[in-house]
C-alpha cells in the first residue's frame, strides 16, 4: 500500500487506516485524519493553538518509524503510512489513560464537567476496564480551590494538558497561569496565589478538557443533558459573537462558546459570557396597561391597548401632524422589529422623527464598518483609537493579540485624540490598514483614515457600535436622517435628544418607545420631564422602571432571550437568533404588535407581523441583507465616505 | 346422596369455623416483601446527612423522566451532603414513575432506594408528586419512628439495615413482622407526621357521614 508519488502542488499523500489523503505540506497528521473523519483522541491539541504533545493520548503507529508518534505535532510527509486502530496504538491509550486516572478522584457524579469531559469520553472508548493501582492509594489534592471569583480549581482533576497555561500565553498573552512544583505535585496555580485578573476567564473551563476549571457562576447549576441548548448571538455587545444558549427550567444557565471563526474563534469575554444569568430576571412587565388622563390605571387585553395606543395617537396628529409624534428604538431591538419600527413611523404615523439612541450619529455610510473581523489578520496595520472600542466589544482584544502575534499585523493603539499626522507617521509604509474606532469617535477615525489614505495606502475602517444590535438597527434606518440601507430619508427628523427635549417643551405631544429601557436608563430629568409632559407615551418594553412608571398605553414586550429574528454585527453580520426561553407575557411578539398597531393605525396590508413575512419585506427593501442570508455580511457598495 | 351433602355440609362448617384469610386491609397491613419495589426513600447516613449528592444519574437513568433534581452548593458550615454538591430540590411523580428501580441502580451512593410502601393513591394530583421532604427518612430519631411507626420511615431504614454485610434480608424481614406484630397499628410519632405527609398509615377506618 503506497500513496501516489508526489505531484507539484504542495499537497503530500499518506495512508490513514488504509485510507489514501491528501493535505497540504504542513499539515498536522491529527488534521490530516479529522480530514478523512478518523478520530484520534486529544487533551493537549487544541484547534486554536500551537501543539506542545504532552498528554500523549494523540500516539499513532506511523509504520517504518521505532516509536509511536504524537499525531498532534508530527507533520505529514509524502508516502507515510499510519496506522491508529494498531494493537501498538491501543495498548499506549489504555496506558495513558491508566495513568491519567492513577490519581483522578472519580468523582463524576459531582463534577459540573460529567457528561461532557473528556476523560469520560475517552475512558469508556478506549481506556483499560480496569485499574491496576488500587482505588484506596490515590493521592489526594485540594478540591475547589478559587482562582478568582469566577473560577474554581480541582487539582485532583486536573491531567496537566498545559491548556490554560497555552491559553493565557497564546489566545490573550496575558499569561496568568502556571504549572508549579514537579512530578506528581504539579498543579496549576497563579503567580504568588493571586486570583485571575483577566477579562477572559471564562473560556478556561470550556478548553479545560476535564472538569478541573470550572465556572463558579454555573457550579452544580445542571448537567449536560439536562440543558436545552440554543443556538444564539450573544447580546451584550455588538460583536455579535456566536454563543450556545442553555436553558433548563425556562432559565437560562449559561452561554458557551459556539465556533464562529470569521467572528469570535471561539472565545468569549467574561461579561458576554456571564450575562447569561441575568436574562432570568422575574422582575417583567406580563400585562398590558392603559393609564387614563386622571392617572387611572386599567387592565386591559392585548387588543385593546393596541386599539387606545392607535386612538391616542390618531387625536394628538390630527391636531398636529405626524410630526408630533417621536419614535424611539434602540439597540436591544432586532432588525425586523427596527425594520418594521421605521416603516410604521414613516409609512403610517408620518413623523421624520425617529432615533434609535441619544448620541447623534448624522450621515453615516457603509465605509464605516468595511473592515471585517477577519480581515483584521490579513492587515499590514491596524490603528486603534483610545481604549473605547476594545471596551465596548472585549473579543476584539483578542483578534488584535492573534493578528499581532500570529499573522504578523502591526496594531498600533494611540490615543482617541491623537493627530492623524502622527499616526500616519507611525504607521509608515502598508498596504492595508485597518482603523477601528468607538463609534463615538466617528469624526477622528475618519480623519485619520483619510490622512491614511492620502499617502496611498489602502485603509478600511471598522467602527464598534454601542449596544447588542447597534449596527442593525443602523442600517435598518432607525435615524432621523437615513432610511434603511443608508438611503437619505427626506425629510430628515429629530435625533434621540432632540426628540426628548422636543416632548420637554411641548413640540413633540406623543412618544412611541420600543425596548427604549436600557437607551433611556440613567438620564434622570431629561426623560422624566419628556415623559411628564408629552401627552401619549406609548411604551413597548420588558422591564418595569421610569418608563413603564409613565407609559399611558404600556405592552410589555419578549426580551432577546424569548424571540427570534435576526441582529447585526459591528461588521454588518447578519445572524439569526432563536427563542431559547418561552415569552415572560402572553403578549404576542413585537413584530405582531407593532402590525396591530399599523392596522389600528388605518393602514392597510401590513400582515399579522410574522416573523419570516416581515424578514421577507425587509430583504425586498435592502437588497444586501437578501444577499447576506444567515451568517453572511451585509456589502454595501462603499462609495467614498 | 345423603352422604355427599353431608360431606358437603361438613366441609362448609369447617370452612365456617376456620379463621378467614381475609386482610382487612386498610385497618390491617401487610407487611410488602423484601425486595418489593414501592415508594422511593431517600436515605441519610448514620451521622444524618444525606446520602444523595445531587448528580442526577438517577433522573438520567429513568426511563419515563419522572424524576427532577436540583443540586446546589454544601455550604461547608452546614453540610446537607458529605461533599461539595447535594439535591436542593428532589421530586419524583408517583403517577408516571414505573417502579422499575433503575434510579436505585444508577445511585452511586445508595441514596434512593425503592421502599415497601404501595398505598399510593390520592385525590390530588399535586400531592402525588413527591418532594424531597415526602421522600427523605426522618432524622432525628428514626429509632423511635421505627417502633411508633414501623410502615413509615423507620421501617425503611430497617429494610436498609437488611442490606448490610452480614444480615440477609431474610433475617430483616422476619425481624419485621414481628415490629408489625408488636407495635401494630400505631399512629406516627409526634413530631414525625410531617415527613410523609401523603402517604399516611390508616389508623382508624374514616368514617361516614359523621354526627
Amino acid at each position: 500500500m503506497t500513496a501516489a508519488p508526489p505531484p507539484g502542488d504542495g499537497q503530500v499523500g499518506l495512508v490513514i487506516d488504509g485510507r489514501e489523503v491528501r493535505v497540504p505540506k504542513g499539515t498536522l497528521l491529527l488534521d490530516a485524519a479529522s480530514e478523512v473523519g478518523i478520530h484520534i483522541p486529544i487533551y493537549c491539541a487544541h484547534p486554536k493553538m500551537d501543539p506542545v504533545a504532552v498528554c500523549r493520548m494523540c500516539l499513532v503507529q506511523v509504520e517504518k518509524l521505532p516509536k509511536l508518534q504524537p499525531a498532534c505535532a508530527t507533520v505529514v510527509s509524502e508516502g507515510m503510512v499510519v496506522d491508529t486502530q494498531s494493537d501498538a496504538t491501543a495498548k499506549a491509550r489504555e496506558g495513558m489513560l491508566e495513568f491519567l486516572l492513577l490519581n483522578h478522584p472519580l468523582d463524576c457524579p459531582v463534577c459540573d464537567r460529567g457528561g461532557e469531559c473528556d476523560l469520560q469520553d475517552f475512558a469508556f472508548r478506549y481506556g483499560p476496564d480496569t485499574s491496576r493501582f488500587p482505588i484506596t492509594e490515590k493521592v489526594h489534592f485540594d478540591k475547589a480551590v478559587p482562582l478568582s471569583d469566577k473560577i474554581e480549581l480541582d487539582q485532583e482533576r486536573c491531567i496537566l494538558c498545559w491548556r490554560c497555561v497555552r491559553y493565557y500565553d497564546e489566545i490573550t498573552g496575558e499569561k496568568e497561569i502556571v504549572l508549579q512544583q514537579r512530578g506528581v505535585h504539579t498543579a496549576v496555580a497563579t503567580f504568588d496565589g493571586q486570583p485571575l485578573r483577566s477579562d477572559y476567564q471564562g473560556n478556561l473551563p470550556e478548553i479545560c478538557p476535564v472538569g478541573a476549571l470550572t465556572h463558579r457562576q454555573y457550579r452544580f447549576k445542571a448537567r449536560p443533558w439536562d440543558l436545552i441548548r440554543t443556538k444564539g448571538v450573544c447580546p451584550e455587545c455588538s460583536y455579535g459573537c456566536n454563543v450556545f444558549v442553555d436553558s433548563r427550567d425556562f432559565e437560562v444557565k449559561r452561554f458557551a462558546s459556539r465556533d464562529n471563526p470569521m467572528v469570535d474563534d471561539m472565545w468569549l469575554c467574561d461579561r458576554g459570557r456571564y450575562s447569561a444569568t441575568s436574562w432570568n430576571s422575574t422582575s417583567r412587565l406580563r400585562r398590558p396597561l392603559v393609564r387614563d388622563a386622571a392617572g387611572g390605571v386599567r387592565d386591559v387585553g392585548v387588543a385593546d391597548a393596541v386599539k387606545e395606543a392607535a386612538r391616542r395617537l390618531l387625536a394628538v396628529s390630527e391636531r398636529g401632524g405626524g410630526e408630533v409624534i417621536g419614535v424611539l428604538g434602540s439597540p436591544d431591538c432586532t432588525n425586523e422589529e427596527a425594520w418594521l419600527l421605521q416603516r410604521l413611523a414613516r409609512e403610517v404615523l408620518r413623523t421624520p422623527h425617529i432615533d434609535h439612541q441619544l448620541a447623534e450619529m448624522l450621515r453615516l455610510g457603509p465605509a464605516e464598518h468595511a473592515l471585517g473581523i477577519a480581515e483584521i489578520e490579513s492587515c499590514t496595520a491596524v490603528v486603534v483609537l483610545g481604549p473605547e472600542p476594545e471596551v465596548n466589544a472585549p473579543v476584539l482584544t483578542l483578534r488584535l493579540h492573534k493578528a499581532a502575534t500570529k499573522r504578523g499585523v502591526a496594531v498600533h493603539r494611540v490615543a482617541a485624540n491623537a493627530e492623524p499626522r502622527d499616526i500616519t507617521a507611525r504607521v509608515g509604509d502598508a498596504r492595508l490598514v485597518g482603523v477601528v474606532a468607538d463609534e463615538t469617535n466617528r469624526a477622528r477615525a475618519a480623519a485619520v483614515a483619510s490622512a491614511l489614505a492620502g499617502g496611498g495606502t489602502a485603509v478600511k475602517r471598522m467602527t464598534v457600535t454601542r449596544g447588542g444590535n447597534g449596527r442593525g438597527v443602523k442600517d435598518m434606518g432607525l435615524l432621523p436622517d437615513l432610511a434603511p440601507g443608508y438611503r437619505p430619508a427626506v425629510p430628515a427628523g429629530m435625533g434621540g435628544r432632540a426628540i426628548l427635549e422636543s416632548a420637554t417643551s411641548g413640540s413633540i405631544q406623543a412618544l412611541l418607545l420600543l425596548h427604549a429601557g436600557g437607551v433611556l436608563a440613567g438620564l434622570g430629568a431629561l426623560v422624566e420631564s419628556a415623559l411628564r409632559i408629552a401627552k401619549v407615551v406609548v411604551v413597548i418594553d420588558t422591564k418595569p422602571g421610569v418608563l413603564a412608571d409613565a407609559a399611558t398605553v404600556l405592552i410589555p414586550g419578549h426580551s432577546l432571550m424569548e424571540k427570534q429574528g435576526s441582529v447585526t454585527n459591528l461588521e454588518g453580520r447578519v445572524q439569526r437568533i432563536r427563542a431559547a426561553l418561552p415569552p415572560a407575557t402572553s403578549v404576542p411578539s413585537e413584530l405582531r404588535v407593532l402590525s396591530m398597531l399599523a392596522g389600528a393605525l388605518g393602514a392597510e396590508g401590513w400582515g399579522s407581523g410574522d416573523l419570516m413575512e416581515v424578514h421577507r419585506a425587509l430583504a425586498a427593501d435592502v437588497p444586501a441583507y437578501a444577499a447576506a442570508g444567515n451568517g453572511g455580511r451585509a456589502r454595501w457598495e462603499v462609495a467614498a465616505a | 346422596m345423603f352422604k355427599e351433602i353431608a360431606k358437603g355440609m361438613a366441609f362448609t362448617l369447617k370452612q365456617m369455623l376456620s379463621k378467614p384469610i381475609t386482610l382487612q386491609w386498610p385497618e390491617e397491613q401487610k407487611p410488602s416483601p423484601p425486595r418489593h419495589r414501592g415508594r422511593h426513600i431517600l436515605h441519610r447516613y448514620d451521622n444524618g446527612l444525606e446520602k444523595c449528592i445531587g448528580c442526577e444519574l438517577c433522573a438520567a437513568a429513568c426511563p419515563v423522566g419522572c424524576i427532577y433534581v436540583g443540586s446546589a452548593e454544601n455550604d461547608p458550615a452546614h453540610p446537607v451532603s458529605p461533599g461539595e454538591r447535594y439535591a436542593e430540590r428532589y421530586e419524583i411523580n408517583l403517577m408516571r414513575c414505573i417502579y422499575c428501580g433503575y434510579c436505585a441502580e444508577a445511585c452511586p451512593t445508595e441514596a434512593i432506594t425503592l421502599g415497601p410502601r404501595y398505598e399510593l393513591a390520592d385525590y390530588r394530583r399535586e400531592r402525588l408528586v413527591a418532594t424531597k421532604e415526602d421522600l427523605l427518612e426522618a432524622w432525628p430519631g428514626f429509632e423511635k419512628s421505627l417502633a411508633d411507626n414501623p410502615r413509615g420511615a423507620g421501617a425503611d431504614q430497617r429494610e436498609q439495615a437488611g442490606r448490610a454485610p452480614g444480615v440477609s434480608p431474610r433475617v430483616a424481614w422476619e425481624d419485621r413482622e414481628g415490629a408489625v406484630g408488636q407495635a401494630g397499628r400505631g399512629s406516627p410519632a409526634a413530631g414525625q407526621e410531617g415527613l410523609a405527609p401523603h402517604v399516611p398509615t390508616v389508623a382508624t377506618p374514616p368514617k361516614r357521614n359523621p354526627g
